[in-house]
Parts: C-alpha cells; sequence; structure tokens
C-alpha cells in the first residue's frame, strides 16, 4: 500500500515542479513585472516582486487545489464575529478582484504585443496617427466584453 | 609633439542628478598623458534647462567633434556605446511616499495576479478531476477527502516555482541572476534602443551635421 502511496507522491512532485516551470516560463517571457518596476521605477526591488510572484502563486495553488477542504470565509467568521468578516471579506475580494483584474488585462495586451499585433497592424493599414484611441479603444472594449461576459452568463454552455 | 590616443568608453545610459553634465559622467577614459585626460573628463557635455527635457540623447560624433576642437592632436578612439541617454533624475528618487505606495501596488498586482493565474490555470486543466482519476487508477478506489497527491502536487509546485526563481525569503540559491532580473536588463536595453531609434528620427540627438 504504501508503494502506491510513494508512487502518488512522486507523481505529484514531478507534476507540480514541470507545471510550475511551464507555467512561470510563459509568465517570465511576456515580462511583466519588468516593465512595472521600470514604469514605477523600482527596479530595485526586483526581488520583493519575486518573493510576492512566488507567494502569490503558492497561495492560489494551495487555494485552488484544496479549495473542498479550506473553508476560510467559515473559519474567519467563527474566528471574527460574522459582520465584522463580512466587512473585512469584502475589502479582500475588492482588493483580489481589481489586483488580479489589473494583472489579466496587463498579460493579455503583453501578450498581444509579444505577438507584434498592434505593429503589424499599423504598419499594414499605414497607421500613423491615433494610437492612443486605438489602445483606449482596446481597453473599453476589454471592459465591455467582460461586463457582458458576466452579465449575460457567457460562460455556461448552450443547450 | 607626438601624438596622443584617448581611448573612450561611452555608457549606454545615464543618470544624472545634476545639471551640468560632463564627459566623464558618461564615459569611461584612459590616455597616456594625464593632462589630456583630465582636460577630457572635465569636457561640458550638455547643460539641463529648469523647464526643458529631462531627457537628451548625445551622439558619440559630436563628443569626438568636441574633444577634437579642444584638444587637436589627439586621437580619440571609442571602444563604447555610439548613443548615450542622459537622464536627469530629482535627487530623492529612492525614496518618498510616493515611491512606497508604488512598490505596495507592484506587489499587489503581482501577488494577487499570479494567485489568479494559477487558479485559472488549475481551474482550466480541471486538476481536481485529474487528480481524483490519478488516485484511482493508482490505488483502485475512490478517494475519500484530499490525498497525498494533492499535497505532494503543491508541495512540488512551490519548489519548482522556487527553484525557478532562484531565490525565497531574500536569500539566493545560487549566484545567478533571477530571472527577472534577466529580463528587467533585456527591457531597459530595448528601452533604450527605442528611445535612441526615436530621437534619432525625430532629429533631437545632439550630432554633427
Amino acid at each position: 500500500m504504501w508503494i502506491k502511496q510513494m508512487l502518488m507522491a512522486v507523481i505529484g512532485l514531478s507534476y507540480g515542479a514541470l507545471a510550475a516551470g511551464g507555467v512561470f516560463t510563459v509568465f517570465i517571457a511576456v515580462g511583466l513585472i519588468p516593465r512595472f518596476a521600470g514604469k514605477t521605477h523600482t527596479g530595485y526591488k526586483v526581488f520583493l516582486y519575486e518573493e510576492m510572484v512566488i507567494f502569490g502563486s503558492i497561495t492560489g495553488c494551495i487555494c485552488s487545489v484544496f479549495h473542498e477542504y479550506l473553508p476560510l470565509g467559515r473559519w474567519m467568521s467563527a474566528l471574527l464575529s460574522y459582520g465584522a468578516w463580512n466587512v473585512l471579506g469584502n475589502v479582500v475580494l475588492i482588493l483580489f478582484g481589481v489586483f488580479s483584474g489589473l494583472f489579466v488585462g496587463c498579460l493579455a495586451l503583453a501578450i498581444a504585443e509579444m505577438l507584434d499585433t498592434i505593429p503589424i497592424f499599423a504598419r499594414r493599414i499605414g497607421f500613423r496617427h491615433g494610437l492612443g484611441i486605438a489602445v483606449t479603444s482596446m481597453a473599453v472594449g476589454k471592459a465591455i466584453g467582460s461586463i457582458v461576459y458576466f452579465a449575460q452568463e457567457l460562460y455556461r454552455y448552450s443547450e | 609633439m607626438k601624438e596622443e590616443i584617448l581611448y573612450i568608453k561611452a555608457e549606454r545610459n545615464i543618470e544624472v542628478q545634476k545639471e551640468t553634465v560632463l564627459l566623464k559622467d558618461m564615459a569611461k577614459m584612459t590616455c597616456t598623458n594625464s593632462h589630456v585626460l583630465s582636460k577630457a573628463k572635465a569636457l561640458k557635455v550638455y547643460q539641463f534647462t529648469q523647464d526643458g527635457p529631462k531627457r537628451q540623447i548625445i551622439s558619440i560624433v559630436k563628443i569626438i567633434e568636441m574633444l577634437q576642437s579642444m584638444l587637436p592632436n589627439v586621437t580619440v578612439e571609442n571602444l563604447g556605446e555610439t548613443d548615450t541617454v542622459i537622464e536627469k533624475v530629482d535627487v530623492n528618487e529612492h525614496k518618498g511616499f510616493l515611491q512606497g505606495i508604488k512598490i505596495v501596488f507592484v506587489s499587489f498586482i503581482s501577488f494577487f495576479g499570479t494567485a489568479f493565474t494559477i487558479s485559472a490555470y488549475h481551474n482550466d486543466v480541471g486538476i481536481v478531476d485529474v487528480f481524483y482519476r490519478v488516485y484511482e487508477l493508482v490505488m483502485g478506489q475512490k478517494p475519500d477527502g484530499f490525498t497525498i497527491l494533492e499535497v505532494s502536487y503543491s508541495i512540488g509546485l512551490a519548489v519548482g516555482i522556487i527553484i525557478f526563481f532562484n531565490h525565497i525569503g531574500g536569500r539566493r540559491i545560487t549566484k545567478d541572476p533571477t530571472p527577472i532580473e534577466v529580463e528587467m536588463r533585456i527591457y531597459e536595453n530595448e528601452v533604450n534602443t527605442a528611445l535612441v531609434e526615436t530621437a534619432d528620427r525625430e532629429e533631437l540627438t545632439i550630432d554633427v551635421d
């Protein structure tokens, strides 16, 4: 019996290490963090940002893999009072929503840029001015798309 | 008089805090004649003004021209970059409240963003389902509760990330630069190249005619 358990431990460890390698290679290739650090002139804090990436992914991993066995909300509302957690929980939700939204928004455009979509398009159609308008339209389009997606429940399979 | 050779290695990008930029700020140089060397080091290259641009690109050809008019019988040999980006920064750039807010902001994006990404990835590949089937396959029975598979996966993921990024808790595991440090330098180089080429195209570079 313990041999099977060992086998599973090996499977799990290798899968985890490889998934980390794969997911984070893509993530590094896109080069989001250097851009954030460059824009805010905080390049000397790259170490801290990498630590945040590490702890963020470990947190995300634990929360999504052990989803059913980690009723964090129930624990917290038992620990604090229900009302207090109701407020604090919403603050956590807003933080998570805003910052993960920012991240995904940047990621989407960074991938588009890595594939040179915008420069190629601009060159083909002889686009010289109004790049700002184009980028703004993209942002507005993505925001509207996201709202429609959630409001109209586009994630449901059609019958 | 014997002809002197002044070797000069221009930097790609410099940040200065004072308004007057001397040649020794933007380049390293050496010469057998110390008199020539000190004169060259003190050559005034650019003067920032209060409400002028905060960034200027200077071509090495202009520097050579200035050096030759100042020191006629010196041969200048450039071993470094052909264009230098000079940026004027405020003295307290690395301190202050705003800087702290920016750091917290980027940290939050990094933390919540990656937490979201890895969860979405797990959702995409249906990891709970995969683990359920692997458990069934290996053990020949259905799992009740979470199993060693999930635990070891999480440990594996953590180890993988830490090896990939090469540090934990502010301590490096090996002496190599981390992937984001490497990417940061690549990004800086690309920004520099873009700055130089844009300035060249718009003819804002300080250059000979």
